[in-house]
């Protein structure tokens, strides 16, 4: 990369205005509106719900479907594509919450990523979840940062979650913005707010928002200084940082200047942020994600429930005082076996789901509404299981972009691991980056176990 | 072998780039050199009448810089011996090496920012007559390194610092990673240094209010802390007291006056919308993200191009060779204007060295890149059916070995390249009771996950595990024969003889190969009942060979072992015949039946550079041990020495350092300390010339 080359561009974008650059998305998006195209004015949006402990098999497959799977292990034995349609079946009681949404839902099995193995005892994959690497370590992107750079809002990718400590700040367990760069899941949904709507709220969280200008203002400045006294390729290797003051600064700016979109929409900051049990934690960053993506903060957010490492949660409010590990090693609480605290907590995590579909929908946007250009991807970075083997990862998708996917009432079985169409998790994140428009022939790290597999490029049948 | 250059093209390589007077040497060396060598040997098949592979060359002029590009590909083509073809007339060979030294020399910077481009500078030149003085490095920064990163948050947080996460990462190419020339800092870890620095500054103010009084928390920074009480106002002198403290921590200095007038106002600018403590946690924040605390300074203080570094820039940049963070006494003797002369420096430089509670991790680092054993953890291989795979072990016991052979300190090359010991699958822990470190294994078999299985143990070959370590080990010698370095330098289902021998080329004898080319699908045929030898005849085509010729003789004597690192007597390949045989009553297969297959082990070192190592070889073990005995090998390490703390590649006019750096390996009887040492008090290291081409602010 040239650094001149970086600063001229940004320089002929301040040329155009005040914070051109960072808004050209926006500003294209207004010319499309302007010519008339409301559908392709409007902006598409990925948000990832990443659940710890494992996604069950059998929480996301209707009974009656009848999917050919192995009695034991529920591992796929299909050799082909099984496919059927879910509006014949009732959903099972764990993702119950998002039959009025059955319609725009997808249940994906058979998908494997073995290659993420590793990393935490078997609890989590990691970044391997969202990166198909092995995960044990940061060895690249991970899809949802890659769809940040293609769906850019204000903000390219935002991350919200919680931990059980209500103390902990931020989860770098999931994200990644490239090898050995984790990138992070804002865990303190209080501070979340505070940085997201912070500029429109009173009191400390307007103290906050100035602080934060003056600071990159200064720091803007205090390089230029250091900057002038260098000269040639020395000056130049200062410029990048130069740019992302400049950058940030300008991203307060427009903040500033889209007050009232915020004001509409910002989630009121009660009680449920600051309390400490998880289901109310929880629910103010599902809040706050549907808050950011109707504003055009963020187009792309990863919502983590735990995840990463074996940060597991418990959920007293729910009845389930014990954390994750508990019952994922067969232990019940409070007289609910194992397998009634998994669906109780699934069941919480569907309905936060269900509502976030719900506020997306209630916002208009061209013919439709915000919820049409969206897509929401619901995975547990554990696989399968609290210990996952990962032959057969679950995934349920709640959308079609906008019109990009071919998804919505429909089941999808994948044949099994190492037959001959099986596909992998990497196929799947291949086919939303095909669908983003920005295709790629791979991601991630190919399966040593199948080899004689061509791991790359999309799946069509999911394709519009 | 040695070259004697004409005394024009002498003038301009040795100087420093664009120094007035080297454009006339530039012309002259392009007139009477380079172009009638281009017209006698290039322009015939790469000129006007006809262009081969759409390539000209009669339309370069002296001005490389205009047609970089073009410059480069000529450089390499002759630097490798791709052109002319093999059918055209050769050109002198001391000519060639000349037209490729002057392009080296002009290309500069461009041509080799990379760590792996450092090999085009002509090893015979290097260490040939070298010119006086030494020569130095251009003033530059150098961005932290992710682990000095750590370092400084330890050096200006005294407690802990909640959620703190790494901003730094480097380029995962291969070889020596942190050159000064490669960093900047962008958008995303300016993000995270701006979160960091929150909680850092949280880290040094912690306070209480109980019961309306303030008290503060332990390891927190007093003058910092003393402006968070909500009950006294922050005077003046406070404010200046916390910046003052701030610099000295971040910064390694005191403030300017001008400085401090600055972060004052940026305080009272936050004031008038916050409360005292957050304003003034802003401030203190802005300086751990300074300049000057993010990147090493080494721009030289005072006027020309021989600039010796300020004390406060040698300060940290020893420190930062050396450790990770600051060492205070060096940043003490900065203050006390102790760091004048080369023998104050070199004295605080041996006492690092000498010093065995200070951590030579560094050291480590060096050897890890050189190596590059640890990439094995990056290859994914099947779970092997009958011993347990475990890449970080096998290179955490490379590691040891490397630090075992680092703490002897003598004749360090030659005994990581053909030492019979290895540690195998060991770890030490405290034994509690008797009060000392205990060896033990890393990982012993899991009768229930891991049954049937053998212990890592088993693959350096070992039945049981080696109570006694470092164990005798006479099946492999040296690194390049440890279980970590053959997979880092295999593929996934193979052995990788190609990437072996172009590790063996470039790290030990001081070639360069091109990169493969665009278009071409490198692919070993999948017959799996041929040896990989066998089936990696494909790239004896002439077009492959090429440059392959410098790469597959060196990795083929590792074929000894398999490609999970096990020495072999014989190569298991698919029986056909018994495979077809091999199934059930219904015809349905019930796998793959192997063979052994003879062990081939010869290879053949080529094109060296040094005809007494030139030759063939019988197996692995006499290859590295005539690597070991070469001159060549050792002076190609000591340059690898140089990039890496020198953070930069070598240029011609660095043949002094070199020269130097290798006598006082050499005198000191294969001494890395010494080695070391004569690289952080060489010129290169401590002298900075001025930027020459200033481009101008684009701004």
């Amino acid at each position: 990369m040239s650094f001149e080359t970086t600063r001229r561009h940004l320089l002929k974008g301040v040329a155009l205005g005040a914070g051109a650059t960072l808004l050209s998305p926006v500003l294209s998006r207004l010319a499309a509106h302007a010519a008339g195209d409301e559908q392709r004015a409007a902006p598409r949006r990925v948000i990832f719900v990443v659940q710890s402990n494992g996604l069950h098999q059998h929480h996301v497959t209707p009974e009656a479907i009848n999917a050919p799977q192995d009695r034991g292990n529920r591992r796929p034995t299909n050799d082909t594509l099984f496919e059927a349609p879910l509006a014949d079946h009732a959903l099972p009681s764990a993702i119950e919450p998002f039959t009025p949404f059955k319609n725009r839902l997808t249940v994906l099995r058979g998908l494997s990523s073995r290659i993420s193995e590793g990393g935490s005892g078997g609890h989590s994959t990691n970044h391997g979840a969202l990166g198909c690497y092995p995960g044990g370590r940061i060895l690249g992107q991970t899809i949802d940062l890659a769809l940040g750079d293609v769906f850019t809002g204000l903000y390219r990718h935002l991350g919200l979650g919680i931990l059980s400590r209500p103390e902990a700040m931020m989860n770098y367990s999931l994200c990644a913005d490239g090898p050995d760069r984790p990138a992070p899941i804002q865990c303190n949904p209080e501070l979340a707010y505070r940085s997201l709507f912070g500029s429109v709220a009173g009191g400390n969280s307007r103290q906050d928002f100035d602080r934060r200008t003056n600071l990159l203002d200064f720091m803007a400045d205090d390089i230029r200084r250091a900057r002038a006294a260098l000269a040639g390729e020395e000056r130049q290797k200062l410029d990048p940082y130069l740019e992302a003051f400049e950058t940030l600064h300008q991203r307060q700016a427009h903040i500033e200047r889209i007050q009232e979109r915020l004001r509409a929409h910002a989630p009121r900051l009660e009680e449920h942020f600051r309390r400490p049990t998880e289901t109310m934690r929880l629910e103010a960053q599902f809040e706050l994600a549907a808050a950011a993506v109707i504003t055009g903060l963020s187009n792309v957010v990863t919502l983590a429930s735990g995840g990463g490492g074996q940060q597991y949660l418990s959920f007293p409010d729910l009845g389930i005082p014990v954390d994750g590990h508990h019952y994922g090693h067969g232990g019940g609480t409070n007289g609910k076996s194992y397998e009634e605290c998994f669906v109780t907590v699934r069941q919480f995590h569907a309905r936060l789901i269900a509502d976030m579909c719900r506020k997306l929908q209630a916002v208009r946007e061209g013919n439709g509404s915000v919820l049409d250009n969206t897509l929401i991807v619901y995975l547990s970075d554990s696989g399968e299981s609290h210990h996952p083997n990962l032959y057969d990862w679950p995934v349920v998708l709640i959308g079609n972009l906008g019109g990009r996917l071919r998804t919505g009432g429909r089941y999808l079985q994948f044949p099994r691991y190492q037959s001959r169409n099986h596909r992998t998790l990497s196929n799947l994140y291949l086919t939303l980056l095909q669908a983003a428009g920005r295709p790629r022939e791979r991601f991630g790290i190919a399966d040593p176990g199948l080899r004689d597999l061509d791991q790359s490029g999309s799946i069509p049948e999911l394709l519009a | 072998m040695r070259s004697h250059l004409p005394r024009f093209l002498a003038a301009c390589m040795f100087g420093l780039p664009a120094v007035a007077g080297a454009q006339e040497g530039k012309s002259v060396a392009f007139v009477d050199l380079a172009r009638p060598f281009l017209q006698k040997h290039c322009v015939k098949c790469h000129g006007a009448q006809k262009q081969s592979g759409h390539f000209r060359v009669d339309e370069l002029t002296a001005d490389v810089g205009k047609d970089v590009d073009r410059w480069i590909a000529v450089r390499d083509q002759l630097r490798d011996g791709l052109m002319p073809p093999p059918e055209h007339p050769r050109p002198d060979n001391a000519q060639t090496r000349n037209v490729i030294a002057w392009v080296a020399s002009q290309t500069g910077v461009v041509a080799s920012r990379l760590p792996n481009q450092g090999n085009l500078v002509p090893h015979e030149l290097l260490f040939g007559k070298a010119t006086e003085p030494a020569g130095v490095t251009a003033a530059r920064l150098w961005r932290l390194s992710p682990e000095a990163y750590l370092g400084f948050v330890h050096d200006v947080a005294r407690g802990r610092v909640n959620g703190l996460v790494q901003p730094f990462s480097l380029v995962p190419e291969r070889g020596i990673k942190d050159f000064a020339g490669l960093y900047a800092i962008d958008e995303p870890s300016a993000e995270i240094l701006l979160r960091n620095s929150e909680a850092i500054v949280e880290s040094q103010t912690g306070y209480t209010i109980k019961d309306g009084k303030f008290s503060t928390k332990n390891d927190t920074v007093r003058e910092l802390v003393a402006l968070m009480n909500p009950d006294k106002a922050a005077t003046r002198a406070d404010l200046e007291a916390a910046v003052q403290t701030q610099f000295r921590l971040a910064i390694g200095r005191a403030a300017g006056k001008d400085e401090v007038e600055r972060f004052i106002a940026l305080y009272e600018r936050c004031r008038k919308t916050s409360d005292q403590a957050g304003a003034a946690r802003t401030m203190l924040q802005a300086v751990l993200l300074r300049t000057d605390a993010m990147y090493r300074i080494e721009l030289g203080k005072g006027p020309g191009n021989r600039a010796m570094l300020a004390p406060d820039e040698i300060a940290r940049s020893i420190s930062l060779a050396l450790l990770d963070r600051r060492d205070q006494p060096l940043t003490k003797a900065a203050e006390k204007a102790e760091l004048a002369t080369r023998e104050q420096i070199a004295a605080h430089v041996q006492r690092i060295l000498d010093d065995p509670k200070i951590d030579k991790t560094k050291f480590l680092k060096f050897f890890r890149e050189y190596f590059e054993y640890g990439k094995a953890m990056d290859v994914f291989k099947e779970k092997p059916k009958t011993f347990l795979h475990s890449p970080n072990v096998l290179v955490s016991d490379t590691d040891r070995l490397v630090k075992h052979v680092l703490k002897e300190d003598r004749d360090v090359l030659r005994t990581l390249l053909t030492t019979d010991l290895a540690f195998v699958n060991y770890t030490e822990s405290n034994n509690n009771k008797e009060r000392k470190l205990e060896a033990k294994p890393v990982v012993v078999v899991n009768p229930n996950n891991d049954k049937g299985k053998k212990a890592p143990e088993f693959v350096y070959g070992f039945d049981a595990w080696p109570k006694e370590q470092p164990a005798r080990n006479p099946k492999r010698l040296g690194v390049l024969m440890q279980p970590s370095w053959l997979v880092a330098h295999g593929a996934n289902f193979d052995n990788d003889p190609v990437r072996r021998g172009r590790w063996v080329r470039e790290r030990l004898l001081g070639g360069a190969v091109p990169d493969l080319p665009i278009g071409v699908a490198a692919q070993v045929p999948d017959d799996k009942h041929r040896t990989f030898r066998d089936r990696l005849g494909v790239t004896r085509e002439t077009k492959c060979w090429k440059c392959h010729q410098k790469m597959d003789d060196l990795g083929l004597p590792f074929e000894q072992f398999d490609h999970y690192g096990v020495f072999r007597t014989e190569e298991l390949v698919l029986d056909i015949e018994a495979t077809a045989k091999n199934v059930d009553k219904k015809g349905k297969s019930l796998g793959e039946v192997l063979k052994g297959a003879k062990l081939d082990t010869t290879g053949k070192i080529s094109d060296s550079g040094d005809p007494a190592l030139d030759g063939a070889v019988s197996d692995p073990h006499a290859f590295v041990r005539k690597l070991a005995d070469s001159e060549l090998v050792r002076q190609v390490f000591v340059r690898h020495a140089f990039r890496f703390f020198l953070g930069r590649n070598e240029t011609l006019s660095d043949a002094r350092t070199l020269q130097d750096a290798d006598r006082a390996y050499v005198g000191s009887g294969g001494s890395f300390r010494a080695l070391v040492k004569s690289l952080l008090t060489s010129d290169a290291f401590l002298y900075r010339a001025a930027p020459t081409v200033a481009q101008g602010d684009p701004r």
